[in-house]
């Protein structure tokens, strides 16, 4: 698995300004990497992990995930890319509040039930949340679990299909510096063990540097 | 599908309030028109049961047939034709003509023959004695409204004679008794009880007597005996094909059927409009559900819902507002029906009075039949996806990283 980038550019407006979000990135990932991105506020960082997530379109350019283009334009190859090869982990964990944690794991594999019946999805959502080691936490509520819990079990959602690329969006933003420690070495641990590719965007560069390579980004342009 | 609907329950149970009132909205809608239809076919079957109660299904009335400007009278040959049919039993033919006595006093005057009794098994004597029908005699029953206008007028009564003639009348329907002299002799034997119908107005005496008088080659009508109230229709088919005209009860019967029918779709119609505001509701509160939950949409399109996976999960919702609703619906329209039954039915029967109030008396105004149920649920189903289609529309096609950067 790599990522690879050529000449990725996004634009967007506001109002009457035009922003530029990206311009020209070409970034190769390769099969095994752990790639944290950082940057100010704005320079980009997210819209770069948006568009390889294939949940924005870049204004011009090309993705490459495995070696496949990524065509923007078919809706339908989006979806599944999306359900196949990417999973999200969020900053601010985004769990659903009508699912306890286990449901929560399970969702994205509602979306791509790959022949699964429930109670094997079931059963692989238990594993992950083991894998996170949550398990005892499995019939709570959102609302009834910590933030550090909260990530991690959206980690674990985010393994859901088995992706090969982990898409992290400053998944320790929302948490105090210790917690945000072990969220760093649950992905570190599934980089290394579980050999997940893992692109993460953070503002700390001090973290960043232990997980393996530093992208800097500054005004859509790769350092 | 099962995943779905219990994932789809679980967003709906954490806002009962809300999913209570929408569904408690479309549930009186479908209620209102359960009670209303439920009016309409508790009338139009007590309109049928009278019908049946005053009429012989197993009669067929035949008269002459008027089509385009030609008539087909009811001949000799006709009637053997008739009774060769299948199922028929009998036939009773008679002739119905206007006569007018000496002194100008007219009157209905039927010469019919011995089955015409078997069809009208309500006529019955006050006083005297029927005449024999199986020969001809100058033998007359009066009917009870022309009995009392012959004894007041005429002073006449049982065991007098009279001399009458046939009345005609000219093409502006002014009687012409001049133009016939012929005269007969009839005996008053018997006077009928009051029937409140036709008979009242009409005498009968034996059919050859008559015949000779009106001097027709035909008759002015004949009642057709089938054996089972089933057969009336197909006999009745057959004798029109004869070119005649054949009406029973059951034609009278389609007619209410039609009627009523037709009543109470208008009804139900205008009563459905209530369902609008139910489906306002659904539609209005589906649209702020998908607002509330924008980030979720666009979290489940990030974890790889497609558009079609996203507008399933507010469908589905619909759908339970819907079976609740309907369930609820059919439950409350039962209700309903009931209500009207207890509160309107004394009124009604106040209202109609006589004979028409108190049919009403003994069965309900109002029932609710199976398909009235299904009906109501079938509607509350609908009305839900329906008004839930442009709202789960709008959740599908939201852009998922917009829905994720709403907060």
């Amino acid at each position: 698995m790599t990522v690879e980038t050529r000449d990725l550019t996004k634009y967007y407006w506001m109002g009457k300004e035009k922003v530029v979000a990206l311009d020209g990135v070409d970034l190769k990932m390769e099969e095994g990497a752990f790639i944290s991105v950082v940057g100010p506020s704005g320079s980009g960082k997210s819209t770069l992990l948006n568009v390889i997530g294939c949940l924005d379109a870049p204004t011009k350019g090309e993705v490459y995930l495995a070696g496949w283009r990524v065509d923007y334009r078919n809706k339908q190859s989006l979806v599944r890319l999306r359900r196949k090869f990417v999973g999200f982990v969020f900053q601010t964990f985004n769990l659903i509040p009508a699912l306890n944690a286990v449901e929560n794991v399970e969702y994205p594999m509602y979306f791509n039930k790959a022949g699964r019946s429930k109670s094997e999805r079931r059963e692989s959502a238990m594993k992950l949340l083991e894998l996170v080691r949550l398990e005892k936490r499995a019939n709570h509520l959102p609302s009834e679990l910590s933030g550090g819990e909260l990530q991690r079990i959206a980690v674990a959602r985010a393994l859901a299909n088995d992706p090969k690329l982990i898409l992290a969006d400053e998944p320790t933003g929302n948490l105090d510096s210790q917690t945000g420690k072990s969220i760093l070495n649950l992905l570190k641990r599934l980089n290394e063990e579980e050999g997940k590719n893992i692109i993460m965007v953070t503002h700390d560069l001090e973290s960043a540097k232990k997980m393996g390579k530093v992208i800097r980004i500054l005004d859509g342009r790769i350092q | 599908m099962k995943e779905l609907f219990s994932l789809a329950s679980r967003q709906l149970g954490r806002k009962k309030l809300r999913v209570f009132l929408i569904v408690l909205g479309i549930a009186i809608g479908i209620a209102a028109v359960i009670g209303v239809t439920s009016l309409g076919e508790g009338i139009r079957v007590q309109a049928v049961e009278q019908i049946k109660a005053q009429h012989d299904l197993t009669t067929i009335d035949v008269s002459a047939g008027v089509e385009a400007g030609s008539v087909t009278l009811i001949t000799d040959s006709k009637l053997r034709a008739i009774e060769k049919e299948e199922h028929v039993l009998f036939v009773a033919s008679y002739v119905k003509d206007m006569y007018v006595t000496q002194n100008k006093t007219a009157f209905w005057l039927k010469g019919n023959t011995p089955e015409y009794r078997q069809i009208h098994r309500n006529l019955q004597l006050e006083r005297g004695n029927w005449f024999d029908e199986e020969k001809e005699s100058n033998e007359i029953v009066l009917g009870y409204d022309v009995a009392k206008r012959l004894a007041a007028i005429e002073d006449l009564g049982i065991g007098d004679e009279f001399v009458a003639k046939i009345r005609l009348y000219d093409e502006d329907s002014r009687p012409m008794d001049k133009t016939r002299d012929k005269t007969a002799v009839f005996k008053i034997v018997g006077i009928l009880k009051s029937t409140g119908g036709e008979h009242d107005d009409e005498a009968l005496v034996e059919i050859a007597t008559a015949r000779e008088m009106d001097e027709k080659d035909a008759y002015d009508g004949a009642f057709v005996k089938v054996d089972d109230p089933a057969f009336a229709a197909s006999v009745g088919d057959k004798i029109e094909g004869l070119g005649l005209s054949a009406r029973s009860a059951q034609d009278v019967i389609d007619e209410v059927n039609k009627l009523m029918v037709a009543v109470t779709i208008v009804f139900g119609v205008f009563s459905g409009f209530s369902l609008v505001v139910g489906a306002l509701m659904v539609v209005n509160t589906m649209i702020i559900s998908v607002y509330e939950r924008t980030k979720e949409i666009g979290l489940s399109k990030a974890l790889g819902a497609s558009d079609f996976d996203i507008m399933k999960m507010f469908l589905a919702e619909c759908v339970i507002i819907g079976v609740i609703g309907g369930i609820l619906g059919d439950l409350l329209g039962i209700g309903f029906s009931m209500l009207i039954d207890l509160v309107g039915k004394p009124f009604l029967v106040s209202a109609l009075g006589g004979e028409l109030g108190a049919g009403l008396q003994t069965g309900s105004i109002t029932v609710v039949t199976p398909e009235i149920l299904a009906a109501g649920f079938a509607i509350s189903l609908v009305l839900s996806i329906v008004s839930g289609l442009y709202p789960a529309r709008r959740a599908a096609r939201l852009n998922p990283l917009d829905a994720l950067r709403q907060i």
